[in-house]
């Protein structure tokens, strides 16, 4: 079988995997929904009526089936809180999120980039020891510390109050930067660190071999082995980096961010989901990110041996 | 054994290292005098008034309800030593299991069926994977320590395959092979033995892992059910501060960063003490 071919034979076996779970234990596992969906004093036949509507009477097989289907027609049914429909409901607070997590992200893998190459170029002195040190002290600081601190320090009277406590009223640029600036901060604190850390091992390792000593030999320029040798040959593990961080940087950070600081994105959707055992909510939830996040690993994968021709 | 006095020689003479062991052993007597029921035993009683200050009968004043919360920082060492034993010591030895089928069984179905186990784990947003499961156990109190013994398996497991596919080939495997010793003796005997480094430094980060997530899924109330922790008393103080009430928030950040910080710094001396290419040399 060609490499491609079996790049993309594993991601399907990959979503075969996560929609299984996410069916085991939202749907198979999942508490009964017929008495949360029925109102008061319904009769026996109407409970059945439901119960043969929500597939309860079908066997395991089948029913996985009518999830996969569900899914991949983005047939997702609607809340059972709101009643909106929920492929709606994700197209409306998805890009709220991207908006609101873009910025953070982004700027902690650059300035990561940045302080670990840094690092990595004056190993050993006081400038990377004073890198290494802060990061291990980011490390160790908790996400939900992080902001907390940051609302008292810049969103309330006892600190500067600059910027609203909480909320997400943006209409244009300005409003915008008032809302989305706390949260992008707190982001960064909390991914710097390992950011830093994680770059900095990978260009100290790129640093350390004999191509780049051969480079500064025949008096190649500083900035030339920085940009050609250095970074281009890391580029693969930074990529991968990045996108490997999506899940828990970008989904599971927005829960705790959008939660924390009530921004009507997918991650307070999805809390509120949790809250309420919406279970339409947060099936669609899980089983979606989970199989976007197998197709951005494809994608990437394929752009490698594309790119790289060493990995062909 | 030799090993070891080389480990505790290496580790002695990092002083951070040093520094990180002993904030480590600090919090774990207190954790044992929680245990033992000499100290934070009256985290639940609401022995004053409404947010009084630190003084010497509430030495970090109380909270919102009351509550001494010295009593309930300390208390929650105890709870920062249970989920990050547990889960450090059930999902390390998973991974260290996992990892070393599929390192033996390399590129075989064993093999392959654990990479695509980890693969569809390591797909799911976590936070997710803990609310499909806290959902899926309708408030069961270990939903949150299951969900983080299934998820953090995978990184441990992926150092241990490397290394067993490495030392599968060597010549002291080769031998017991050769006289007929069955796989699971191998394993057991000469194979896992020698991942021990890798399994020391992953416990130590499976631990802070754990003890950093609880905080953020005890806030989104995912996480623990019963007593008390860090993470509920941060949960506590997001409203306290807005009323300017630091005294619950400094109390539990600055002893939760303590903790992650002596963690942080072992498992750093830890990796530098045991990496194999520092012995060879």
């Amino acid at each position: 079988m060609p490499r491609v071919m079996r790049t993309v034979w594993q991601a399907l076996l990959l979503i075969l995997g996560v929609t299984f779970v996410s069916f085991l234990l939202m749907v198979w596992f999942g508490p009964d929904q017929t008495y949360t969906l029925i109102g008061k004093n319904a009769s026996a036949e109407q409970i059945a009526e439901l119960r043969h509507e929500l597939g309860y009477d079908r066997p395991f097989l089948a029913r996985y089936a009518d999830f996969l289907v569900d899914l991949s027609t983005l047939d997702l049914g609607a809340s059972n809180s709101s009643g909106e429909r929920v492929s709606r409901l994700l197209a409306r607070s998805t890009p709220i999120t991207l908006a609101l997590m873009l910025p953070g992200f982004l700027l902690g893998n650059l300035l990561g980039v940045a302080l670990g190459l840094a690092a990595a170029q004056r190993r050993g002195q006081w400038t990377d020891r004073l890198i290494s040190g802060l990061s291990v002290v980011g490390m160790s600081i908790s996400f939900l510390v992080i902001i907390i601190a940051l609302q008292v320090l810049l969103s309330t009277p006892y600190g500067l109050n600059l910027f609203p406590v909480r909320g997400w009223q943006v209409s244009d640029l300005p409003s915008y930067l008032l809302y989305v600036t706390v949260p992008t901060i707190a982001l960064l604190l909390v991914t710097l660190g390992y950011n830093t850390r994680f770059y900095r091992a990978v260009f100290v390792e790129e640093i350390g071999k004999d191509h780049i000593r051969t480079a500064q030999a025949f008096g190649t320029a500083p900035a030339v082995i920085l940009w050609k040798h250095v970074l281009k040959n890391s580029l693969v593990p930074i990529i991968t980096r990045v996108l490997f961080s999506i899940p828990l940087v970008v989904i599971s950070g927005s829960l705790l961010i959008e939660t924390y600081f009530g921004v009507p994105g997918i991650g307070k959707v999805t809390f509120e989901a949790i809250t309420n055992g919406d279970q339409p909510v947060l099936k669609a939830v899980v089983a979606l990110t989970a199989v976007a996040f197998v197709l951005i690993q494809l994608a990437a994968d394929i752009l490698y041996r594309l790119v790289d021709p060493r990995l062909a | 054994m030799a090993a070891d006095q080389t480990l505790w020689k290496r580790l002695r003479s990092d002083p951070s290292g040093v520094a990180g062991l002993v904030i480590v052993a600090l919090f774990l007597l207190l954790a044992l005098g929680v245990w033992f029921g000499i100290i934070g035993q009256d985290w639940a009683a609401a022995a004053g008034g409404r947010w009084e200050p630190a003084g010497p009968r509430f030495w970090f004043g109380t909270n919102v309800l009351g509550q001494d919360i010295f009593e309930r920082s300390v208390y929650s060492v105890r709870t920062a030593f249970e989920i990050g034993l547990v889960v450090a010591i059930l999902s390390t030895l998973l991974g260290a299991i996992l990892g070393a089928l599929a390192g033996w069984y390399a590129h075989g179905w064993v093999d392959g069926t654990v990479l695509w186990l980890k693969g569809v784990l390591d797909s799911i947003p976590f936070y997710l994977f803990v609310a499909a499961v806290a959902y899926a156990l309708q408030g069961e109190a270990w939903a949150m320590h299951l969900a983080m013994i299934a998820t953090f398996w995978t990184g441990t497991g992926r150092l241990v395959r490397a290394e067993v596919m490495k030392i599968r080939t060597r010549e002291f495997i080769l031998s017991a092979r050769s006289i007929g010793l069955p796989d699971a003796l191998i394993l057991v005997r000469h194979v896992l033995p020698n991942t021990l480094h890798i399994l020391l430094v992953q416990g130590s980060l499976t631990f802070i892992a754990a003890i950093k997530t609880e905080v953020i899924l005890s806030f989104l109330g995912l996480g623990i059910q019963h007593g008390v922790s860090w993470g509920l008393m941060l949960a506590e103080s997001t409203q306290e501060v807005l009323a300017g009430q630091f005294n619950n928030f400094l109390a539990a950040s600055l002893m939760l960063f303590a903790l992650l910080m002596g963690f942080n710094l072992l498992a750093d001396a830890l990796q530098d003490a045991l990496d194999p290419r520092q012995v060879a040399r």
